[in-house]
């Protein structure tokens, strides 16, 4: 045999290998000496932090939620807070005695032994050391009385964890969002890094777009616990941050207004208010709607899919998503349009004889006695349609006809999204030539545009886009993007993050054209023929300019049939849009009633009752009521106005019942 | 044959076996602790351990059974086989928890990964004891065993399977190391080894490996996540103390604390509960199991059992430092068991197997 090392310990002939092999036991030993020094710190040294055997004591990890931030109104009132859920759970082994500790659990509680025991059942084996849940969500007074007793109810716990809390039950709830667990589809997307698995995250709304934010970072907590469960000391700690507090731009007094004049309206709809002046959202109800709260601690299978499956679909937010032909309220646009394009001036003057002819097409105005010589101002304050159906065959005469229309609604942002920070908008459709060629692959007819012109046809509007381009013209022609977020603050009231308002575009149009339709909207509320009238007579003499529009459900006859006299289903939708004051507006209001029947009543009175909460909060424009002070002011009505302010409008009390009475054009246009 | 020489009755190897039995006895007794129900019944997971002792004995005593020079003969045979079965892992092994590290052999699991920290020990043991220079070993003289070692440290690494592959290569390394080797060899291996671990942080380790050893260097980054096994089985081990909670005491044990506890954190177990004494008196049985395997490489009459034994002890050597120094936070967390005592059948075999044929090397020192 070959032997290149040589012979064995017991030749003792070898060289190298002996001394080699004599290293290798010393390095074992000392590696292994360095772990049993490592043991004996931990064990021996540090072994009193750690160690708790005489007392059988355990050390629990606990994970320390932060949390969540609030969601506020513009005015600080809370919308969106956690309030704590008092439960009580029991750690089987360390009750002495069960059936006792189940019994005094029972009497605190108020409930029968029967239901605790059927919760807690008899664990085995490991099930033993876990706490138990045997009441959930108790109320504070049950969880003082258990919490007082402890001392008496040996191996049971209680604990308040967070629970998200949406103050106004569906107030808000599309805009709020609602929690839940997150998915695992979330779990594996990028937007989710760090998530983990049984978090309860944002699902929807403000609460999913701000989830980091809201959130902030969970810590977590090794705490010594004795035989009975009591925390006798905390070993390490990890403070968690708590999550920003989202101050948003709505003003939940209007918000409030809108979603109980939709509930009275009985049919579903939108309400959005704007300030025109910055995009800042002040209302955005959709009706019907869910109470977010439902999903605060998981929703039952079968209730989620009744929300899924109900016709009515109450998980659509309407305001940012619904589209519908916008009716009259489009009558802005070829108004524009004619005047930009020079096919008609402020004077032009066209007969409305209660129907118009286009080749062997017979097209009719909403009144069929016919509103005699019409101008643009007339034309849009008693929404006459042949005057606009005359504007559109000019148009297509003369211009681009319906691309000319699509240049303008463009111009205000329709046909796309808004740019609001939500998760879902959706854009509207601003026909085009193009569009119908892609879409349909036939040419466009012109008597299509003469449809378009009075907002039936193609178009589609979200009532946000109606928002923001009544928004647009009465403020002179600046584009806002919308915003629904004014700032983050930290749970001390500290400005963590500003959001500020952003001009998008100014709308190509001419002031003076601009002009002549505000104050022919204007003259839809104030003018004696004027669609509009339920918005007259507002506080402290405030003038408000908006359109009445009547979207057709189903195609017109050669009838023009009542749509109060249709089934639900068929009725017309009802918008309205109004910004106030006419004249360098505050607030722009836009409805939407589906199946409501006509703008002007049905629509127009949503919008009244909101601006009216609206102006009751502008000391400015409308002077609060003086403090009784002395004789002087009228008994019967406390809102009195500086005896300086000279105004041409109607007495406060004449104001009122005007308002009270419908307006001689009630029943308004198609 | 040699197999009913008197001798090899006479110069029958005892106390290794008696330290492996022992550390084994520890494991089922920890194993009860750690899966039982509280009531120190032999739970189906003590009784599968007990069976995988039975057969890992019957697998130590077969391999007594040859001479190991005929193994040297065997080897390359062994070790071309042995990557077969990897690749053949990577081809058609089940996907088991996202890796891929089994074949399906009827009922049985087979790990070929297992079997090749035996397979690379052989290799080495073949190649170093044949060299025919009296040269120390330079650079040049490498080429070949580092192939034969990075073969399937990367087709393990695919499984993916870090810790083993790990093992593989720090077992070849270990012989290496023990051969006569010049020091520039052994300072250009290590400035390598370096490089090559940056490079490998930097394209291959998959996150949550990364993750591991950033927790490692600071397990207060994640409590609840990654660092949970190594904050608890601190804990654990910590509140264990000079004399333990008792057997079946151990509240982190019983309360479930401790992830793993059965298999890579068994250590933390036995430390809760036997405290300082009992943790200790177990490193301490390793250490005299592995000084006796070095006794009988010593005492072997030629160089492949030398190496073949020196080799047999780095497996325990690198698995028990690997596991023990994670379990008490000196090292991250790498799925390793501790040889003999964690649970699962496939470590208990391939240790029963690496003692027996060191038992094998040392009876028949006198053989020739």
């Amino acid at each position: 045999m070959r032997d290149p090392l040589g012979g064995g310990g017991s030749s003792g002939a070898d060289s190298g290998i002996e001394r080699r092999i004599l290293g290798t036991v010393l390095a074992i030993i000392s590696v292994w000496l360095m772990l049993g020094a490592r043991l004996f710190y931990l064990q021996v040294v540090e072994g009193d932090r750690y160690r708790v055997s005489a007392q059988k004591n355990s050390v629990r990890t606990h994970r320390v939620y932060a949390s969540r931030g609030m969601i506020l109104d513009r005015n600080g009132e809370i919308l969106v807070d956690s309030r704590p859920a008092f439960d009580v759970r029991l750690v089987p082994d360390q009750a002495q005695d069960i059936d006792r500790t189940l019994n005094r659990l029972a009497s605190l509680l108020g409930t029968e032994r029967q239901e605790l025991e059927e919760r807690v059942g008899r664990p085995r084996g490991r099930f033993r050391f876990q706490p138990m849940l045997v009441a959930h969500d108790i109320d504070y007074a049950a969880a003082a009385r258990v919490g007082a007793r402890l001392w008496a109810l040996p191996g049971v716990i209680t604990r308040a964890d967070p629970v998200r809390s949406y103050r106004y039950d569906g107030s808000a709830a599309h805009l709020l969002g609602m929690l839940g667990e997150i998915g695992e589809r979330e779990l594996k997307s990028k937007n989710f890094q760090g998530y983990r698995r049984g978090d309860i995250i944002g699902k929807d709304g403000i609460e999913r777009l701000l989830d980091r934010q809201l959130r902030g970072r969970d810590g977590g907590r090794n705490v010594l616990v004795d035989a009975h469960g009591r925390e006798l000391e905390v070993l390490s700690e990890i403070s968690p941050q708590p999550g920003v507090n989202v101050v948003l731009t709505i003003d939940h007094r209007l918000q409030r207004v809108a979603e109980e004049q939709l509930e009275l309206s009985g049919h579903n709809g939108a309400v959005v208010a704007l300030d025109p002046r910055n995009g800042e959202v002040l209302a955005l109800a959709s009706r019907p709607a869910y109470d977010p709260n439902r999903f605060a601690r998981g929703i039952a299978s079968s209730e989620w899919q009744g929300l899924v499956k109900d016709p009515n679909k109450p998980l659509h937010d309407r305001a940012l998503t619904g589209q519908f032909p916008p009716g009259s309220t489009y009558k802005v646009i070829p108004a524009l349009a004619g005047l930009e394009a020079g096919v008609i001036t402020p004077e032009t003057t066209i007969r409305c004889g209660g129907s118009y002819r286009l080749g062997r097409g017979r097209y009719r105005c909403w009144k069929r006695g016919g509103h005699g010589p019409m101008n643009v101002h007339s034309a849009l304050v008693q929404s006459c349609d042949v005057f606009f159906y005359k504007v559109a065959e000019m148009l297509e005469r003369e211009r681009r006809g319906v691309d000319e229309l699509a240049y303008y609604a463009r111009a205000f942002g329709l046909g796309s999204r808004s740019g609001i920070a939500a998760l879902r908008e959706t854009e509207g459709l601003v026909p085009t030539r193009a569009w119908k060629e892609r879409r349909f692959r036939e040419k466009w007819q012109m008597g299509e545009t003469i449809s378009v012109a009075i907002g039936q046809g193609f178009n589609l509007w979200t009532p946000m886009q109606l928002a923001l381009t009544y928004g647009a013209i009465g403020n002179g022609g600046m584009r806002y993007r919308p915003m629904l977020v004014k700032r983050l603050e930290s749970p001390f009231g500290e400005l963590v993050e500003e959001r500020l308002p952003e001009e998008l575009a100014t709308v190509p149009i001419k002031r003076e054209s601009l002009e002549v339709v505000r104050k022919a909207l204007r003259g839809v509320v104030h003018e004696p023929r004027g669609t509009g009238g339920r918005m007259r007579g507002l506080a402290g003499g405030v003038e408000a300019a908006g359109k009445t529009g009547t979207a057709q459900v189903v195609g017109m006859g050669k009838e023009y049939v009542k749509s109060e006299d249709l089934p639900e289903q068929f009725r017309d939708h009802a918008w309205f849009a109004t910004f106030v004051p006419a004249q360098d507006p505050r607030i722009v209001v836009a409805v939407l009633v589906e199946h409501g029947g006509h703008g002007g009543s049905a629509a127009a009175p949503l919008a009244r009752a909101v601006v009216d909460e609206f102006l009751s909060h502008q000391p400015d424009l409308v002077p609060p009521p003086e403090p009784d002070l002395g004789p002087t002011p009228p008994p019967r009505k406390p809102r009195s106005k500086p005896p300086t302010e000279a105004d041409s409008t109607p007495p406060q009390v004449a104001a009122v019942g005007s308002s009270e009475r419908p307006s001689p054009n009630r029943r308004s246009q198609n | 044959m040699p197999g009913i020489d008197r001798r090899l009755l006479q110069n029958f190897e005892w106390v290794l076996p008696m330290l492996g039995f022992a550390l084994a006895g520890m494991g089922v007794i920890n194993l009860v602790s750690a899966d039982s129900s509280g009531d120190g019944g032999l739970s189906p997971a003590a009784l599968r351990q007990l069976f995988w002792l039975g057969v890992g004995s019957l697998a130590l005593l077969t391999v007594l059974v040859p001479d190991y020079r005929r193994l040297d003969r065997a080897t390359p045979f062994v070790y071309v086989v042995g990557v077969l079965l990897l690749v053949a892992v990577l081809l058609i092994g089940p996907v088991i928890n996202g890796s891929q590290r089994w074949l399906l052999v009827g009922p049985l699991r087979l790990q070929p990964s297992e079997l090749f920290k035996l397979i690379i020990v052989l290799a080495f043991a073949r190649l170093l004891s044949r060299r025919q220079s009296s040269r120390p070993i330079g650079l040049v003289d490498l080429a070949v065993p580092a192939l034969v070692a990075a073969a399937p440290a990367v087709l393990i690494l695919r499984q993916p399977d870090l810790g083993t592959a790990l093992l593989v290569v720090l077992c070849g390394a270990s012989l290496v190391l023990v051969a006569p080797i010049r020091l520039k060899t052994v300072a250009i291996l290590g400035v390598t080894g370096l490089v090559g671990a940056s490079l490998a942080w930097q394209f291959y380790l998959h996150d949550y490996q990364k993750e591991r050893v950033f927790v490692f260097l600071n397990p207060e980054r994640d409590p609840l996540g990654s660092a949970y096994h190594a904050i608890q089985s601190q804990i654990a081990v910590g509140s264990g103390g000079v004399f333990g909670k008792g057997w079946l005491q151990g509240s982190q044990t019983q309360l479930d604390f401790l992830p793993e506890q059965q298999t890579d954190f068994a250590f933390s177990v036995l430390g809760e509960e036997w405290g300082f004494f009992g943790a200790a008196f177990v490193l301490t049985v390793y250490v005299a199991m592995m000084v006796r395997g070095l006794m009988i490489a010593r005492a072997s009459k030629d160089a492949f059992g030398t190496y073949l034994t020196v080799g047999l002890v780095s497996i325990f050597f690198w698995m028990g430092t690997i596991n023990v120094g994670m379990v008490l936070g000196v090292v991250p967390v790498v799925g390793v068991p501790l040889p003999l005592v964690s649970y699962g059948g496939s470590s208990m075999v391939t240790c029963m197997v690496a003692i027996g044929l060191m038992m094998n090397v040392s009876m028949r020192r006198y053989l020739f």
